[in-house]
C-alpha cells in the first residue's frame, strides 16, 4: 500500500510542481498517471523515490516513512522500487548485460562490485531477466546497437533485478512509434498481473491508459484533477484535464 | 519584408569617429608592444651576426651522428721562419710507399704562402697540413683561400696545396715542423659516442615524461570529479551533520594518527617480516572487508542497529589500514630480493613503493581516522539533529558553528604561518565565511514579499558582498597583516597559552575566535536544519586550485623541486606531473560535465550506493575521453621534458643545454634531431590514438 498524504513540491525557483496531492494505491495496481507536459507527472513519480525531495507532506509504502528515510534506509527502500525512462537512461557505451546487473548494484557486495564482480548467480538472474523481455541474445551487444523499444526492454530488466514491489514508469513509451509501445506496455502488464507488482505509469496517450490501466490519475497544474476509472473519462472531463481545444488522439 | 531604417547622419558620423578613434587606440598598443620587444631588424643585416647564425646553423645541420675509424699516415718536414741567405732547405730521400712532402719554399716569414706537395698519400681521401710550433702545439692550416681543415688527394695519391704560414709572434729563427696526415677510412661508419648520449638521455625522457602522465592520472582523475559541477552541484546536506563531521575531523585525524598508525606499523612490520605471514594476513583482512555484505533480505530494513554500524566503520577503518601497512611490509621485503636488471628493476620499483607507503603511514592513517570519526559522528548525531525542534536547531548551530569555524579558521591561520603572503587566506575565508550572514539577516528580518524577485537578488547579492567586505577588513587588520605584506616577515609567534604541551599562537587563537565569531552566528541564524551545498563549496575550491596549479609553467615548478629533490630527472617528473595534475583534472573534469544525466538518475533510483553510481553510470561514459586526453598530456609532456632539463630537471635538456653553452653545435644538433623525431612521432601516435577514441 503506498499513501501519499499532503504531497507538496515547491521548486527552488519557486514554481510550484505538485499541490497538496494525496492518494492511496493498494498493492497490485496498475495506475496510469496523465496529464499535459508540465503538469507534474515526473514529479510526483520522482518523489515517490526520492529523486526529487519533496517540499511537504508524507509518503508511506508498506508502513515505511519514505519521506523520513536516511541515506542508507532510502538506498534500501529504492531497491524494492522499480524505475523505468523515457529516454530509457541506458549507459549507451555498456554492454546490455552490464546494464541489466546494474540493476542489482543495491543487493551485491558493493566492494566487489566496483571492480565489476558479480556471483555466477547474479549472472543467471541477469539472463533470466532478458529472457523474460525476450533479448537474451542480445546480452553482449552495445546498449546503443539495440533500437528503442529493445533498449526500453533492457530498462525493464534492469528493473527486474531489483526484484521489486513496485514500478514506477515515467512516460516509458514517449519515444517509441506506436507498435513497439503496445509490447513495451505489454510487457508492464505482464509485471503487474503474473509478479502482482504495483505499477504507476504516467502515459501521454488516453487511449494507452484505457487499455493498460486499473485506475487513471489525472494531473493538471499540479492538482489532483481526476482520480477513477478510465472508463469514466468522458469527453467532458478529457477537456477538462486537457483544455478545452484538446482533441483525443487514438494509439493503436 | 523588413526594412531598417537608415540610420541618421550625426549616427554614422559617431560610428565613424569611434572607429577612427579605436584605430589609433589599437596602433598605439600596437607600437608599444613592437618597442617593449626590442623589435630592430638593423641587426639582422649586420655581416658579423650573419656570419655566426649562418655557421652555428650550419653546424646544428650537419649532426654529429656518425663516427668512423680512419687509418692514419703522418710525415713530418721541418721549417725554418725567415730566410737567412745561405739556407739550405733539408733534403728528403723519399722511401718507396712511404708518403713524404715537399715544401717550396722550405723556409718563410710569418704570412707568406707556402706550397707543400705530398706523394704516397691515399689516394683520393682525405689530408690536412698541421703547423707544429717549437711550443709543440698543432694547429690545423687550412687550405689557403678555402675554409676547409681538410682537402682530397689526387687519384695518384699526390697533392698539392698552398697554406700560409701562421703569424705567431717571435718565432724568427726557430725550426718548426709541418705534419701531413691523409686519413683513410677503416671499416664502416658507426654511431658516434653523442648519439650514444643522446640516444640514453631520449629514453630517460620519454619515460620522465611517462611516468609524470601515469602519476598524475590518478589524482586528476579523482579531482575531476569533484571539479565537475553537474556532479557536485546537487550534492547537499544538513549544516547540523555538515559542522559535526568537521568538527570530528581533526579529532579523528589526531586519533588516526596515533591509534591507526600504530596498528598500520605493526602490520608493515608482520609484511615486512616474512612473505606467507604477509600474503595471509593481508588475505584475510581483505576478505573481512570484503565480506561487508549488504544483507540479501527481501524485505527492506530500515535502522541498522547502532551499535553494529560503529562497530562496522572502526573495523573497515582498522581493516583498511591494516592491509596498507602489509601491502607496504610487502612491497619492502620484495626489495630485499638481491637482482639485477629487469627482475632488480622491478624489486627496486616494489621497494619505492614500500618505502612511499612508509613515509605516508601516519597521514593515511590520520586521513582514514578522520573520515571514519566523521561517519560514527554522523550516524549518532544524524537521527538526533532531525528531531531537535526549531529553536534548538538554531542554539545548536550557534554552538556548533561556533567550534567548526574556530577550527577551519585556525587550521587557515596555521597554513598562514608558513609565508607572510599565505596569511591572506586567512580573510579571505572569514569573509567566504561571513558572505551568508547579512542576506540571512535581511531575509530573516526586512524581507518584503513585495519586492520583485530580481531586486530582492539583486539585493541580497550586494549584502553578501558588503559582508564579505567587512569580515575581510576587520580580519586584515585585527591580525595585522599588512606589515606582515609589506616586510614579508611571517606572523609574531608569542605564545597564547599552553594546553597538555601544545603551544598555541596567539595569532592562531585570534583567527579562531573570529572564525568563532562569524560562524557561530551564522550557524544561529542558519540552523542545524538549513541544507548546505557542500558540493558548491568543494567545487569551488578544487576548481580555484586546479586554475592556480595550472598558470603555473613546469619550469618554475621544476625550479622549485630542483632545490627540493636536487638536479635531476625526479625533479622533472615531480614538476610535469603536479602540472599535469591541475590541467587533467580540468580537461577530466570538462569530459564529466558533458555526459548524459539519465544512467546516473536511473542507478540512483535502483538503490546503488553514490561511489557505485559514478562506476557504473559515469566512468563507462568517460573513460575514451580521459584516454584520448591523457595520450595528448603525454605528448604534451614529452615535449616539456625536452626543455625541463633546462632547469635542472633531467631529460636531454640537460645535456641540450651543456652542449650550447660549450658551443658543440654538431652535437647540439643530434640532440636537436632526436627531440623532433621521438615528437613527431608521439604527435601522430596521440593524434591517431585519440581518432580511435572520439
Amino acid at each position: 500500500m503506498l499513501i501519499i498524504e499532503n504531497l507538496t513540491k515547491v521548486y527552488e525557483n519557486g514554481f510550484v510542481a505538485l499541490k497538496n496531492i494525496n492518494l492511496e494505491i493498494p498493492d497490485g495496481q496498475f495506475v496510469s498517471i496523465i496529464g499535459l507536459s508540465g503538469s507534474g507527472k515526473s514529479t510526483l513519480l520522482r518523489c515517490i523515490n526520492r529523486l526529487i525531495d519533496p517540499t511537504e507532506g508524507r509518503i508511506l509504502w508498506n508502513g515505511l516513512d519514505i519521506t523520513a528515510a536516511s541515506d542508507d534506509e532510502l538506498r534500501q527502500i529504492r531497491r524494492r522500487i522499480g524505475m523505468i525512462f523515457q529516454q530509457f537512461n541506458l549507459v549507451r557505451r555498456s554492454s546490455v548485460l552490464t546494464n541489466v546487473m546494474s540493476g542489482r548494484l543495491g543487493y551485491v557486495n558493493p566492494l566487489l562490485s566496483l571492480v565489476n564482480y558479480f556471483p555466477r548467480s547474479e549472472k543467471e538472474r541477469a539472463f533470466a531477466a532478458l529472457e523474460r523481455v525476450g533479448i537474451a541474445e542480445k546480452a553482449y551487444n552495445r546498449a546503443s546497437a539495440l533500437s528503442g523499444g529493445q533498449q526500453q526492454r533492457v530498462g525493464i530488466a534492469r528493473t527486474l533485478m531489483q526484484n521489486p514491489e513496485m514500478i514506477l514508469a515515467d512516460e516509458p513509451v514517449a519515444s517509441l512509434d506506436p507498435a513497439t509501445s503496445h509490447s513495451v506496455m505489454k510487457y508492464l502488464q505482464l509485471l503487474n498481473r503474473e509478479d502482482g507488482l504495483t505499477v504507476l505509469c504516467s502515459l501521454h496517450f488516453l487511449s494507452l491508459a484505457r487499455a493498460y490501466a486499473d485506475r487513471v490519475i489525472a494531473l493538471k497544474d499540479g492538482v489532483l484533477e481526476f482520480d477513477g476509472l478510465p472508463g469514466e473519462i468522458d469527453n467532458e472531463r478529457f477537456k477538462m484535464i486537457y483544455g478545452e481545444d484538446a482533441v483525443e488522439v487514438e494509439i493503436h | 519584408m523588413n526594412q531598417r531604417p537608415e540610420p541618421a547622419r550625426s549616427q554614422r558620423a559617431l560610428r565613424r569617429l569611434i572607429l577612427l578613434l579605436g584605430a589609433v587606440v589599437v596602433l598605439i598598443i600596437f607600437s608599444y608592444g613592437w618597442n617593449v620587444t626590442d623589435i630592430d631588424f638593423t641587426v639582422t643585416q649586420q655581416p658579423q651576426r650573419q656570419e655566426n647564425v649562418a655557421s652555428a646553423l650550419s653546424e646544428l645541420l650537419s649532426p654529429n651522428i656518425f663516427e668512423q675509424d680512419y687509418e692514419i699516415q703522418n710525415t713530418t718536414q721541418s721549417f725554418l721562419m725567415g730566410c737567412p741567405t745561405d739556407y739550405a732547405a733539408p733534403e728528403t730521400t723519399p722511401v718507396d710507399g712511404q708518403p713524404y712532402i715537399e715544401i717550396t719554399p722550405a723556409c718563410g716569414e710569418s704570412g707568406e704562402i707556402v706550397t707543400i706537395r705530398g706523394y704516397n698519400f691515399f689516394p683520393n681521401s682525405l689530408a690536412r697540413i698541421n703547423w707544429i710550433a717549437t711550443d709543440g702545439e698543432r694547429r690545423i692550416r687550412q687550405v689557403d683561400n678555402t675554409q676547409e681543415d681538410n682537402f682530397v688527394t689526387n687519384g695518384d695519391g699526390t697533392f698539392d696545396v698552398e697554406i700560409e704560414i701562421p703569424r705567431i709572434r717571435g718565432t724568427a729563427g726557430e725550426t718548426h715542423t709541418i705534419e701531413a696526415q691523409g686519413r683513410f677510412p677503416v671499416g664502416l661508419p658507426r654511431f658516434s659516442e653523442t648519439a650514444g648520449i643522446v640516444a640514453e638521455k631520449m629514453v630517460e625522457t620519454i619515460f620522465l615524461a611517462l611516468i609524470a602522465t601515469t602519476i598524475s592520472i590518478f589524482p586528476s582523475a579523482v579531482l575531476s570529479f569533484f571539479a565537475a559541477h553537474n556532479l557536485m552541484r546537487p550534492v547537499r546536506i544538513p549544516l547540523g551533520n555538515l559542522l559535526v563531521a568537521f568538527i570530528l575531523l581533526p579529532i579523528g585525524y589526531w586519533i588516526g594518527a596515533s591509534l591507526l598508525s600504530a596498528l598500520a606499523t605493526f602490520a608493515l612490520n608482520v609484511g615486512s617480516g616474512g612473505f606467507s605471514t604477509a600474503a595471509a594476513g593481508l588475505i584475510v583482512v581483505v576478505g573481512a572487508v570484503v565480506s561487508n555484505r549488504r544483507l540479501n533480505n527481501p524485505t527492506v530494513m530500515l535502522g541498522r542497529s547502532l551499535p553494529r554500524s560503529i562497530l562496522l566503520t572502526a573495523l573497515i577503518a582498522a581493516g583498511t589500514v591494516t592491509a596498507i601497512g602489509l601491502l607496504g611490509g610487502l612491497a619492502l621485503l620484495i626489495d630485499q630480493v638481491q637482482a639485477d636488471g629487469i627482475i632488480g628493476n622491478i624489486t627496486g620499483f616494489f621497494g619505492s613503493l614500500g618505502e612511499l607507503i612508509e613515509l605516508l603511514l601516519i597521514p593515511i592513517s590520520g586521513i582514514i581516522g578522520a573520515f571514519a570519526l566523521a561517519s560514527i559522528g554522523g550516524t549518532l548525531t544524524r537521527g538526533a539533529l532531525r528531531q531537535v525542534t526549531i529553536p534548538t536547531s538554531h542554539l545548536l548551530g550557534a554552538g556548533l558553528g561556533l567550534l567548526a569555524g574556530a577550527i577551519l579558521l585556525g587550521i587557515v591561520a596555521s597554513i598562514g604561518m608558513a609565508a607572510a603572503w599565505l596569511g591572506l587566506l586567512t580573510p579571505v575565508i572569514a569573509a567566504a565565511l561571513a558572505s551568508p550572514l547579512l542576506p540571512q539577516l535581511y531575509r530573516r528580518f526586512i524581507s518584503n514579499p513585495v519586492r520583485p524577485v530580481g531586486a530582492q537578488k539583486s539585493l541580497l547579492s550586494i549584502l553578501s558582498w558588503v559582508g564579505a567586505v567587512i569580515a575581510f577588513i576587520v580580519t586584515f587588520s585585527v591580525l595585522g597583516l599588512s606589515q606582515a605584506l609589506v616586510e614579508g616577515v611571517l606572523p609574531p609567534r608569542d605564545v597564547a597559552f599552553t594546553i597538555a604541551g601544545f603551544e598555541l599562537p596567539s595569532y592562531i587563537l585570534k583567527a579562531m575566535l573570529i572564525g568563532a565569531v562569524i560562524a557561530g552566528i551564522t550557524g544561529a541564524l542558519q540552523s542545524t536544519r538549513a541544507n548546505f551545498g557542500i558540493g558548491g563549496v568543494l567545487y569551488n575550491i578544487t576548481r580555484t586550485i586546479l586554475n592556480a596549479l595550472r598558470s603555473i609553467e613546469p619550469l618554475i615548478m621544476g625550479l622549485v623541486f630542483v632545490i627540493w629533490v636536487g638536479i635531476g630527472p625526479f625533479a622533472g617528473v615531480l614538476a610535469l606531473a603536479l602540472h599535469s595534475i591541475a590541467s587533467l583534472g580540468k580537461l577530466y573534469s570538462e569530459q564529466i560535465e558533458t555526459i548524459d544525466s539519465g544512467p546516473i538518475e536511473a542507478l540512483q533510483s535502483t538503490g546503488a550506493n553514490r561511489l557505485q553510481t559514478i562506476m557504473y553510470a559515469v566512468v563507462p561514459q568517460i573513460i575514451p575521453s580521459y584516454i584520448a586526453f591523457t595520450m595528448y598530456r603525454w605528448d604534451i609532456n614529452v615535449r616539456m621534458s625536452t626543455i625541463i632539463g633546462f632547469v635542472g630537471g633531467g631529460g636531454i635538456g640537460f645535456l641540450l643545454q651543456q652542449q650550447i653553452n660549450l658551443l658543440r653545435y654538431r652535437d647540439a644538433g643530434v640532440a636537436v634531431l632526436a627531440i623532433a623525431i621521438v615528437v613527431s612521432i608521439l604527435d601522430y601516435a596521440s593524434a591517431a590514438i585519440r581518432e580511435r577514441y572520439i
